[in-house]
């Protein structure tokens, strides 16, 4: 069926190609403009204490810390292996120290980890959250223009990972995924991962001599398809085992941004090359 | 089998020489985790302004003493840019991270006043000996000398002043008008801060020693209080309600508000205001007039009273503090308790053998080749033990974030070498590679891929790496030192390897 598939795109008209990914992107968009992914503590300042290995539900811890007045959110986290982990939060000024008392003397037994971030240590990765993504982006897009030296080409594999990084973030806002530190580095190893599949594209399909632009998009997919997966694979086995949140997180934004990547590549990155070569051909 | 010409291959040989010296790095020198691993606390300290590197040192040196009088082991301070301190201790019990995390908050400016008068400050403090528990007080003691002059000064004070409150002070804020809730103001002025009826009730001693004005709110008017500020650095509102805040500083005054914490107790949150200690009663034996360089405070409690002992640790630290050139402020916390650190690390351990085996399995269903699928996984494997060995070798803080980064590198690691083996065995698979010329070409169209995703991927982690204060360094620092060994060493080989073992089948 998959074959079938990939035989339809390899032939299909270049124009319809583009369209389908760019509806997906302006709806990313719309997502993020209704609904941008909220900011987490490292970037929003705050404090998260989180119980690890006891049988704790959030109602319970809610109602015993609203008791003593503390104004917090609490939920609970259920990860596929089956434990639970609780995480309370609230504003940088309440007694961190009271809260994990009430805690220990109710669950004696409990792993209890505790992060706080203040104001102006939250507004410094802030700024340098922002400073590294557009660098980053930007010192990418370079790089691909000087390995290709062509502007349609470049400009369509800049685009791409501009889209896998969107997508990722509206996939992100729509599961609930906060933006921290964590996972902006897993939104800039996107670039990587997006960059990696979109050149094996493109020069198969530019470089090509000995066969056809449908042999040679099919010969792409298939390495490009074994690709991703393996990748999937070994992200998929990161997220389930590991119960750390750091780990869970970029695990996932990276599993959202190769299902997003795997459009960009393979249908608007080979849409655009089609339309490209065949115009190039018709000169 | 062409196995030795193919295990005397320069590039081969270099990838077997550099497993076995990680390997045996690795062995040698242990690999050091990060705390979210090994467990402790990180914490990250602020200086109230940037600094230039003599001052920055001074304030290492000064917080590093102060925290060794806490008695735990593992402390490492290190410098971040003109600003920020990282404080990591590893291996801590919950009590001893906030303990660490007290003492930060509590050093600056030292003041002991007596009755109104500043007796002694930072400067007079000649020694502090360890705390002890006095089982014949029932009290935690903490024994202190101070300057003879100081001495001196505090005979005369306290002369037949018995049970009278002595203060210590750090960091309280002088020369300021504190405007506060009439609960406080009662409070200030009750018995739990005068303890006599003939000594000067707080408000007052504050007035004398510091000109901190204390004002209880009975809604006067903005301009009223703004006379009140008048020549004072600041005005302090102290769980009083309402728009003041914004009125006034709409006249320009310098205003800051402070209200209690979540579970603080409103004589707590006075002390913490103030930065204030005790007061402590005065003992008989120094209202002789005699001067005493010798002193003691003393922390009522009994022996097994951890919260005592910890207050008298504290007032320790408080009095050996001297002053710091700046004020510093923790900014950040971040405390993994050692069994879930333990955990974690397990977690990882299988999740990367767990994505080894799930690679090995795609590639094999991919290929039906166990000869491709078995180099596969092995030049990834080799390819996380050289990450590892460079780790260990440069002592890299290994932590979660470093270790998905590992797993990342190896996630492009594996994507290269199928666009290696993909060229190798030509667009149809059948397709039998004939001539050398094909061979060098395929490769050099692998290579460009390899080289033009690795260079995007090392610049985009490069800002990564350079920007970030915080704990993502490791996953961009792996992930560049995966990608370079990749690209220089475990690709090249696995090439070779591959050329070898596919061109047996012919």
């Amino acid at each position: 069926m998959l074959e079938n598939v990939l035989k339809k795109l390899a032939t299909a008209d270049p124009k319809k190609m583009i369209t389908y990914p760019l509806i997906v992107f302006l709806a990313a968009l719309l997502v993020l403009a209704v609904h941008f992914p909220t900011l987490g503590t490292d970037l929003k300042g705050g404090v998260v204490i989180t119980i690890y290995g006891v049988d704790a539900n959030a109602k319970d811890i809610e109602s015993l810390l609203k008791a003593e007045n503390f104004k917090v959110t609490v939920r609970e986290i259920k990860s596929i292996t089956g434990d639970t982990r609780v995480e309370i939060r609230a504003s940088t000024d309440v007694n961190v120290q009271r809260i994990i008392e009430l805690l220990k003397s109710k669950y004696p037994n409990a792993a209890i980890s505790q992060t706080q971030f203040g104001p102006s240590l939250s507004r410094t990765a802030q700024e340098q959250s922002l400073k590294a993504i557009s660098l980053a982006f930007l010192g990418m897009a370079v790089v691909v223009f000087l390995f290709f030296r062509v502007p349609v080409p470049s400009l369509t594999v800049i685009f791409s990972a501009l889209s896998d990084m969107t997508i990722a973030l509206a996939l992100m806002s729509i599961s609930g995924l906060e933006l921290t530190q964590a996972t902006i580095a897993a939104l800039l190893m996107l670039i990587g991962y997006s960059v990696d599949s979109n050149i094996l594209l493109t020069t198969k399909l530019l470089r090509r001599k000995e066969e056809s632009v449908e042999e040679a998009y099919l010969s792409a997919v298939s390495t490009g398809f074994t690709m991703s997966t393996t990748t999937l694979g070994a992200l998929a086995s990161l997220w389930i085992i590991s119960q750390a949140e750091v780990i869970d997180m970029i695990a996932a934004v990276l599993i959202f941004g190769l299902l997003a990547d795997f459009m960009n590549t393979w249908i608007l990155n080979a849409g655009v090359l089609k339309w490209y070569i065949q115009r190039g051909e018709k000169k | 089998m062409n196995l030795k010409k193919l295990l005397l291959n320069g590039r081969v040989l270099l990838l077997i020489l550099v497993i076995i010296g990680s390997i045996l790095t690795i062995l040698a020198q242990g690999i050091t985790y990060g705390l979210d691993i090994s467990g402790g606390v990180e914490i990250t300290v602020q200086l109230e302004k940037p600094v230039d590197q003599s001052t920055m040192e001074e304030v290492r040196i000064s917080l590093e003493n102060r925290l060794n009088t806490l008695g735990v082991k593992d402390i490492t301070l290190e410098p971040w840019g003109d600003q920020i301190i990282k404080i990591r201790v590893a291996n801590v019990t919950e009590e001893e991270a906030n303990s660490i995390i007290d003492t930060i908050n509590r050093q600056g400016v030292f003041y002991a006043e007596f009755n109104g008068v500043i007796f002694a400050t930072g400067a007079d403090i000649k020694r502090v000996d360890q705390v002890s528990y006095d089982p014949r007080e029932g009290a935690w003691i903490v024994p202190f000398s101070i300057s003879k002059e100081a001495a001196e000064k505090f005979a005369q004070l306290a002369l037949g002043k018995v049970g009278y409150p002595v203060d210590i002070f750090l960091d309280p804020p002088v020369n300021s008008t504190l405007i506060v809730s009439e609960e406080i103001y009662t409070i200030m002025n009750s018995n739990e801060f005068q303890f006599v009826p003939d000594a000067k009730p707080l408000p007052q001693r504050l007035k004398e020693a510091f000109n901190i004005g204390i004002i209880p709110y009975t809604n006067q008017s903005v301009e009223e209080i703004a006379k009140l500020a008048q020549g004072k650095e600041k005005v302090i509102l102290i769980g009083v309600n309402g728009e003041l805040e914004s009125s006034l500083k709409n006249l320009g005054i310098k205003v800051e508000k402070r209200e209690p914490r979540a579970g603080e107790t409103a004589d707590e949150f006075i002390r913490r205001i103030l930065g204030l200690y005790g007061p402590y009663r005065l003992q008989e034996g120094l209202t002789t007039g005699e001067p005493h360089t010798e002193l003691a405070i003393s922390i009522g409690g009994s022996k097994e009273d951890i919260a005592a002992m910890r207050q008298a640790q504290v007032v320790s630290v408080v009095l050996r503090s001297g002053s710091l050139p700046v004020k510093v402020f923790v900014e950040g916390v971040n405390y993994i308790p050692p069994t879930l650190g333990e955990q974690f690390r397990k977690q990882v351990v299988q999740a990367g053998i767990a994505a080894l085996i799930v690679v090995g399995l795609i590639v094999y269903l991919h290929y039906r080749k166990a000869k491709i699928a078995i180099p596969v996984v092995l030049t990834s494997l080799s390819e996380a033990i050289a990450i590892l060995g460079v780790a260990a070798l440069i002592r890299w803080n290994l932590d979660l974030p470093s270790i998905a980064g590992i797993i990342a590198a190896i996630g492009t690691g594996v994507d290269q070498q199928i666009v290696i083996t993909d060229e190798l065995l030509g667009g149809k698979r059948k397709e039998k590679i004939t001539k050398r010329s094909g061979i060098l070409k395929r490769m050099g169209r692998a290579f460009f891929v390899i080289w033009a995703s690795a260079t995007t991927t090392i610049v985009a982690m490069s800002f990564l790496f350079k920007f970030f204060v915080g704990g993502l360094r490791g996953f961009a620092f792996t992930t560049i030192l995966g990608v370079l060994i990749g690209i220089l060493i475990t690709r090249p080989a696995y090439a070779e390897i591959a050329k070898v073992l596919l061109s047996e089948e012919r």
